[in-house]
């Protein structure tokens, strides 16, 4: 027994020696340096491996075609599981490290934990997997902002359609009870109020909630036109739906960024007809779009055996591209740091993403325009129904 | 030349610096510490203070769970408890950081003492059933409460400072961290020697032989949830005023088990084997990730099989502990140590 002790006893120092040599030197390049924390494992890999990869090929494509002014782009990314504590380090470990001009964040959390020291002490610019109106506040978070269109913005842009398709229309919000799934229900009711919506119902469940009988009797007697699901991925979308088409309801149901992917659709099944969703990027089949071309050529040459990109790769590029606009303008007004970068970004106008997105303005901290996608059940695709809609405040 | 460790009285047996080396090396440990900030990056001072956080609250729940064998699985929650404290003092009331950390310990001690009320009367099992009612009540009170803690959106905290030291930074966060995990160490190091830690190892060993003896259980037991708590609250306080955020995600039912991991880790009822169990458990899964990374090179794709592999290894580790070294790595410290210095005439 004895031996046996002493043997786990420098087993175990063996194994940590040999942890704390492969600490590998880092090189070190002139380059334009872009960091990120991606949720690659955890909860939210299903889309972390997504956006990374997305992110990952927008800035190699802009390498290929030259780089910033000549300038190459360095992408450094590590783990952040989707775990708090594991991203905040690794977020430290890469800004003391590498010092990038640039970091991309895995979560709401992350940005919120890291927002008063990138405002004080990094000066940085950040975006992040999250579309929190939060985090895109100009004031408190001067150097954060998010790629597309807020919760809010969504549920802004949907609301926006509805009025316009069945003015007056009985409205419920089906939410879950974390940050994601409040974040735009306050601004969702205002909404309600000024397009002279009636907000009929809110149901909260838990995310991945299996009975959700109690929310569908309740859905069933307000009888709402329309709900709007927020803070879900999959589970229980498909269960009250199913719930609610047992019980004869003909209301429609719609869903914001999460809830327009080809993921949901496929989960789904024959139950998405008439479902619908907002979007703020175009698809993977829509291959007359010539940024779709190019991903698709990029993809066959670098990733052979991916066949397919869901939403979430969209949001990664998107960024990608918002990114390198803002590098080249800071670049050739000679400020390339934050403060540069925050003002380039500023300054995006009409930007043309060749049809992944609608033309690119920012407005305080967001690019809030997106449209209204349906469900298409023989296909299984989303189709537009819209055309894409800006929200003016 | 030494071939044992022999002492003659008691007094000798509870010496803290059994010898002057002890001394000397303490001192160089110290040393070691108090200038580590100057060479080392932000990112290797982060990952202290998380240890440093993580010794506080290790030290605390052993005194709990090691000393007075009262299993916890609460401990996350009393330091949300004194996270949401400090939080709510600093920014609500403009309190300063270093009265807003000792007011969250104390809040948290207080309930410390009220969740520990059930455990006059169970024991074992149903005492941990009872601490983990009381991690999702907290939980749920963390999440619903929204009028103090704001929800789920959780409360900005402004940067700490001391007079007028500003502590935003790593580095000056972790002298403050050094200096509570020095004071809360040195003080559960006393603490045991005195009747009051022998009356929390009596009722470990045997409550009702304590009880016989004149241990009051109702004092002793709760005091032994206080000052654990005290010390979770003083953990979370110091969690929040190093990250200046707090929510409800931050003290989930995981870093209870991992708190008692560390300790079961580290060594049940040893000062020491929570200081190494605390700086196992924040440095593993830190050596993992730069592992990972460092091997994305030459093997890519390996860092998605290896993150969940951390899970796997710890379960792996825990199990392994339990089996060959129940007494956790302050006894293989004392093992390797004693190997060493009494060598070559080691009995």
């Amino acid at each position: 027994m004895k031996g046996t002790r002493f043997l786990f006893a420098v087993m175990m120092a063996a194994s940590m020696l040999v942890c704390g040599l492969t600490v590998g030197p880092v090189l070190a390049q002139q380059a334009i340096k872009v960091g990120a924390v991606q949720p690659i494992t955890g909860r939210f890999a299903f889309a972390g491996v997504n956006i990374d990869a997305g992110l990952k090929d927008a800035l190699g494509m802009a390498n290929e075609a030259g780089g910033i002014n000549g300038k190459k782009i360095e992408y450094i990314m590590e783990d952040g599981q989707y775990d708090m504590k594991v991203a905040t380090a690794a977020f430290k470990r890469i800004m003391s490290r590498d010092n990038p001009l640039i970091m991309y964040g895995e979560s709401t959390g992350l940005g919120k934990a890291m927002g008063p020291e990138i405002k004080d002490r990094y000066k940085i610019l950040y975006s992040s997997t999250s579309f929190s109106s939060e985090l895109a506040n100009v004031k408190e978070n001067p150097y954060v902002f998010v790629s597309g269109p807020t919760y809010s913005d969504m549920f802004g842009i949907l609301l926006k359609y509805i009025a316009k398709e069945k003015p007056g229309a009985k409205i419920a919000f089906f939410y879950s009870d974390t940050e994601f799934g409040k974040d735009p229900i306050p601004y969702g009711r205002e909404m309600c109020k000024k397009l002279k919506l009636e907000l009929v119902a809110e149901e909260v469940a838990q995310v991945g909630a299996v009975d959700v009988t109690s929310q569908v009797l309740d859905l069933k007697r307000k009888n709402p036109d329309y709900v709007i699901f927020q803070g879900f991925v999959v589970s229980p979308v498909a269960e009250v739906i199913k719930q609610c088409r047992d019980f004869g309801m003909t209301c429609k149901f719609m869903g914001t960024f999460w809830g327009a992917t080809m993921m949901l659709l496929d989960k789904l099944g024959p139950l998405a007809e008439g479902y619908l969703a907002v979007n703020p990027y175009t698809y993977w089949w829509q291959e007359e779009i010539p940024m779709i071309k190019k991903i698709r050529e990029y993809t066959k040459k670098h990733y052979p055996k991916v066949e397919f990109r869901d939403n979430s790769y969209m949001q990664g590029f998107v960024t990608g591209l918002i990114l390198v606009e803002a590098l080249k303008k800071a670049d050739k007004a000679g400020q390339l740091n934050g403060e540069g970068l925050v003002k380039a970004l500023q300054s995006i106008k009409d930007m043309d993403t060749q049809g992944l997105a609608a033309p690119l303005t920012w407005k305080n901290n967001k690019f809030p325009v997106a449209r209204i996608w349906k469900a298409n059940v023989q296909k299984k695709i989303y189709e537009p129904v819209s055309d894409w809609i800006t929200l003016e405040d | 030349m030494r071939s044992g460790d022999f002492k003659e009285s008691y007094l000798e047996d509870e010496k803290i610096f059994q010898s002057v080396w002890v001394k000397v090396w303490l001192a160089v440990l110290i040393a070691v510490l108090a200038v580590l900030p100057l060479v080392a990056d932000d990112y290797v001072i982060y990952v202290a203070n998380l240890t440093g956080i993580a010794i506080i609250g290790a030290v605390g729940l052993n005194l709990l769970t090691g000393c007075t064998g009262q299993i916890s699985l609460g401990h996350a929650a009393f330091m949300g408890v004194g996270g949401y404290c400090t939080a709510v003092l600093m920014s609500r009331f403009g309190l300063p950081f270093w009265c807003a950390l000792p007011a969250g310990g104390l809040a948290a001690a207080l309930l410390g003492m009220v969740i520990g009320i059930p455990s006059l009367r169970v024991k074992g099992l149903y005492l941990c059933i009872a601490t983990l009612a009381a991690q999702f009540i907290l939980e749920w009170v963390f999440v619903h409460w929204e009028g103090v803690t704001q929800g789920i959106r959780g409360i900005n905290v402004p940067p700490p400072s001391i007079g007028s030291i500003d502590l935003a930074t790593e580095k000056r966060f972790y002298y403050v961290i050094l200096l509570l995990v020095l004071a809360a160490v040195g003080f559960a190091r006393n603490l045991l020697r005195t009747k009051w830690g022998r009356a929390f190892v009596a009722i470990r060993d045997r409550d009702l032989a304590a009880e016989m003896m004149g241990i009051n259980l109702f004092r002793y037991k709760l005091a032994a949830f206080a000052v654990s708590s005290f010390y979770a609250g003083i953990a979370g306080g110091l969690w929040v005023g190093f990250i200046k955020v707090v929510t409800p995600e931050h003290f989930p039912f995981s870093l209870s088990i991992e708190y008692l991991a560390m300790v079961i880790v580290g060594g049940l009822g040893s000062v020491l084997g929570s200081i190494f169990g605390a700086v196992f458990m924040v440095l593993v899964p830190e050596l993992l990730n730069v592992l990972t990374s460092a091997s994305k090179e030459l093997f890519p794709g390996l860092g998605q099989m290896l993150s969940p592999l951390k899970e796997v290894v710890f379960g792996c580790l825990i199990v392994l502990f339990l089996i060959f070294e129940p007494h956790g790595l302050a006894e293989i410290w004392h093992r390797v140590r004693n190997f060493f210095s009494l060598w070559p005439f080691s009995y």
